[in-house]
């Protein structure tokens, strides 16, 4: 019987926060690239101040992901080399142009629709490249485990699985995008595009190899579906499209996910629990995980006191003295 | 991938070009986030409204430096893994990975509550609440630069682990792991008080620069009213944190003198040891001589109160860092007094109501300081890293170990480059332009949120 790995399921947790964020951005990106006039009054309001909380996410994984397996730091930096530092450029490429769109001024050759939009190209691209990783991380599609790794993008692209994986995942989003914003004139394409996304991540999970099909991944592909299902009736539409509720549940789903990666990683050559830290800093990655847990709680608890807080203080009725003739 | 340089040296070279260009982000970050919690302050004191105006503009720009900020910092981190593995990798074997954890608790302090207060803090009443929201917002930043000199600390002088297993299992072995000593090292306070008064200075007198040539050419009283009040609290914490970048700074050679003797001799240009140690400005080293330099026998010593100094030749040659880094550090001496003594006079003459601001000449002068207080940090942090040169570790892991050797970083690496080259300088402008994004009238009626974003 295999024992839990408590360092994988903490960092994991943290990627399945990350990543949620990141696809809700995603999803935002997708929509301000196709109907910005449509959907920004739906999307910027949460997009603005989250993108900022996404980042830190990201960089919270990335940190505890160096302390939960420092004998991977050299493999990765030496096969992934270059796909990190594109990474990098479309990253900072997101956080100039939400920037400078948040604020700008002068509105000629460049505005805050397009700016906006550059944000949500950017966040697609990043999409790509985070899909490539993450894809070869599983699959070990391009990958070669070896003593001096190697990673080439060629032999990603040529992995049967590989392309429609990503396909996926944009379909997902595109699918998922309605209910998140709760766009209502794109209400009837949500469960179609989620259904087609969802079979085409299937297919693309069965091409990389056949036992990544199993009752693990049936589950999160039904709650998918189903968030997609119940957003079309007006007495769920409400539950499924709140965003803290969304963003719990999908957590969740990106959770239940991680047998793809563990016991072992890239389709079986990595078995994780041999990369996972040992000794003394064991005990410290517990101790600062649970700071850390209750840390960000807090904070992330603060921040929707506010948002909640604004949102009364902005919808209540004005007044008396103001409605004097 | 053939590549016309070393791949080594451009791992360096990009890394560095990185984090110059970072650590000015980050001290007008700092200084941004002073500048709002002090006349946030002042305006729950006073209920001067030209401090919540002045607030509200100072808000804009701190939302551009933050967000570029973190996206140069995140580039960092992952640069650091990325062109340095080996060194990460030690790192990640250590305690100091602890440091890099609570980093992230820091970031996530000063995220949640710029976010608050910028979009929701007018939704909340109380006299001092913007302020108090505004405070952590100062502690998070400051937290996180005084990690990272923690981080940077150890690098000089590392601890928590048995150093000759690891070298002598050729940069592989890390055993013997302590993981709360990296925290603090012999050189950490020294560091970490040095670098808490250097940057924020270089923030505030940043932004004091701007506010002053803004005072000079504004001809509206109201706005002028404005801009010498931003003004004012910009030189006098200017003045207070010059005051203990002086401290700390002959503190931090005091430090060296202890704990890192090589890159002392280096800095000093002290080829022999010795009591009589006379102070060398500027000059290089000939052989085993010192040439074209101003020396000043016997000062050295006395200012180390006649202690035996450190030379060259007590270590190989092959460990020496680049001297040039003595010059670096003599200009960084020289401009840090003359901007010491130049805030002195210019507070001076304010308070006994000589009025340095109406004279353009006095303006144009603390202009000229503001880029000397940039150039002076910047040279700080280049005699900090290339002093503890060919090392990465001090005395443990050489940078030429520590460094990627896979070269399709390169063409990435030089669009990061030229990213950065390009869009530095356009932050600082867009800065600078979204101060007045709003009229004075509407920023002194209070008028919108915060930040007063676009959607």
């Amino acid at each position: 019987m295999s024992t839990i790995n408590l360092i994988f399921e903490i960092n994991f947790a943290i990627f399945s926060v990350f990543f949620v964020l990141f696809l809700t951005e995603l999803m935002g990106g997708l929509l301000l690239l196709i109907a910005y006039d449509a959907t920004k009054a739906k999307v910027l309001p949460y997009i603005v101040p989250i993108w900022e909380v996404t980042g830190t996410f990201a960089a919270f994984w990335v940190v505890t992901s160096d302390f939960a397996y420092p004998n991977l730091i050299l493999p990765v930096a030496l096969s992934f080399a270059g796909l990190i530092v594109v990474f990098l450029i479309f990253f900072v490429f997101r956080n100039a142009s939400i920037t400078f769109a948040e604020l700008i001024t002068k509105r000629r050759w460049v505005d805050e629709r397009r700016l906006y939009q550059a944000y949500g190209l950017a966040t697609l691209l990043i999409a790509v490249v985070v899909v490539v990783v993450l894809s070869t991380i599983v699959s070990g599609a391009g990958f070669t485990l070896s003593a001096t790794p190697t990673f080439s993008l060629w032999g990603w692209v040529t992995s049967a699985g590989s392309l429609p994986y990503l396909i996926g995942i944009v379909f997902v989003a595109l699918g998922l995008a309605p209910v998140f914003y709760d766009i209502a004139p794109l209400r009837r394409l949500s469960p179609i595009f989620t259904v087609v996304g969802v079979a085409i991540e299937a297919g693309a999970l069965y091409l990389y190899s056949s036992s990544f099909l199993s009752v693990w991944f049936v589950i999160p592909a039904l709650l998918t579906i189903l968030a997609s299902l119940l957003y079309q009736l007006p007495a769920t539409a409400k539950i499924v499209s709140h965003k803290l509720v969304f963003a719990l549940i999908g957590t969740v789903i990106v959770f239940s996910l991680s047998y793809l990666v563990y016991p072992t990683a890239f389709n079986g050559a990595l078995p994780v629990d041999a990369v996972t830290t040992t000794g003394a800093l064991v005990g410290a990655y517990y101790v600062l995980s649970v700071i850390g847990v209750v840390v960000v709680t807090l904070l992330m608890a603060l921040y929707l006191f506010a948002v909640q807080h604004a949102s009364a203080v902005r919808s209540a009725p004005a007044p008396a003295a103001a409605s004097k003739p | 991938m053939s590549i016309p340089v070393s791949i080594v040296d451009f791992d360096r070279f990009l890394f560095a070009f990185t984090i110059a260009s970072h650590i000015l982000l980050v001290s007008m970050s700092i200084g941004l986030a002073l500048m709002i919690c002090f006349v946030e302050f002042l305006f729950a004191r006073t209920k001067d409204r030209y401090y919540a105006a002045l607030a509200r503009r100072f808000v804009r720009p701190f939302v551009v430096s933050f967000g570029i900020g973190t996206a140069s910092g995140i580039v960092m981190a992952v640069e650091l893994v990325n062109l340095f593995p080996t060194f990460m990798t030690l790192v990640s074997k250590t305690g100091v990975i602890s440091i890099f954890y609570v980093e992230i608790f820091a970031f996530f302090l000063e995220t949640i509550f710029l976010v608050v207060y910028v979009y929701y803090a007018s939704s909340f009443r109380g006299r001092y609440t913007r302020f108090l929201l505004s405070l952590p917002i100062v502690v998070g930043t400051l937290l996180s630069a005084v990690l990272i000199v923690m981080v940077n600390a150890w690098m000089n002088t590392p601890n928590g682990f048995d150093i000759s297993t690891y070298i002598a299992s050729n940069y592989t072995t890390v055993t013997g792991v302590q993981p709360w000593a990296p925290f603090l090292t012999t050189s950490t306070g020294y560091e970490v008080f040095h670098v808490l008064a250097t940057v924020p200075l270089t923030g505030l007198m940043l932004i004091g620069g701007f506010l002053g040539y803004k005072y000079s050419k504004s001809k509206k009283p109201e706005e002028k009213t404005l801009f010498l009040k931003g003004f004012q609290v910009s030189v006098a914490a200017s003045l207070a944190f010059v005051v203990l970048s002086i401290v700390s700074g002959i503190l931090q050679i005091e430090n060296l003198y202890l704990f890192q003797p090589l890159k002392f001799a280096a800095i000093e240009l002290n080829m022999n040891p010795g009591t009589n140690q006379p102070e060398i400005l500027f000059g290089w080293l000939n052989g085993t001589t010192v040439v074209d330099a101003i020396q000043i026998p016997g000062l050295q010593s006395v200012l180390a109160g006649g202690a035996s100094l450190p030379g060259l030749s007590q270590y190989p040659q092959s460990d020496w860092p680049p001297l040039i880094i003595h010059d670096f550090f003599d200009t960084m001496v020289i401009l840090g007094v003359l901007l010491g003594l130049f805030l002195l006079g210019f507070a001076g003459l304010w308070v006994i109501q000589r009025k340095p601001y109406d004279h353009r000449f006095f303006v144009y002068l603390f202009l000229v300081f503001t880029g000397i207080t940039a150039l002076v940090m910047e040279l700080g942090w280049v005699v900090d890293e290339l002093g503890r040169q060919p090392w990465v570790v001090y005395n443990v892991l050489p940078t030429s170990v520590a460094a990627n050797t896979n070269t399709d970083l390169f063409y990435p690496g030089l669009v990061i480059i030229a990213a950065y080259i390009f869009l530095v300088p356009f932050t600082f402008w867009f800065m600078a332009r979204v101060f007045r994004k709003r009229s004075l009238e509407e920023d002194l009626a209070g008028s919108g949120e915060g930040a007063d974003v676009n959607y």
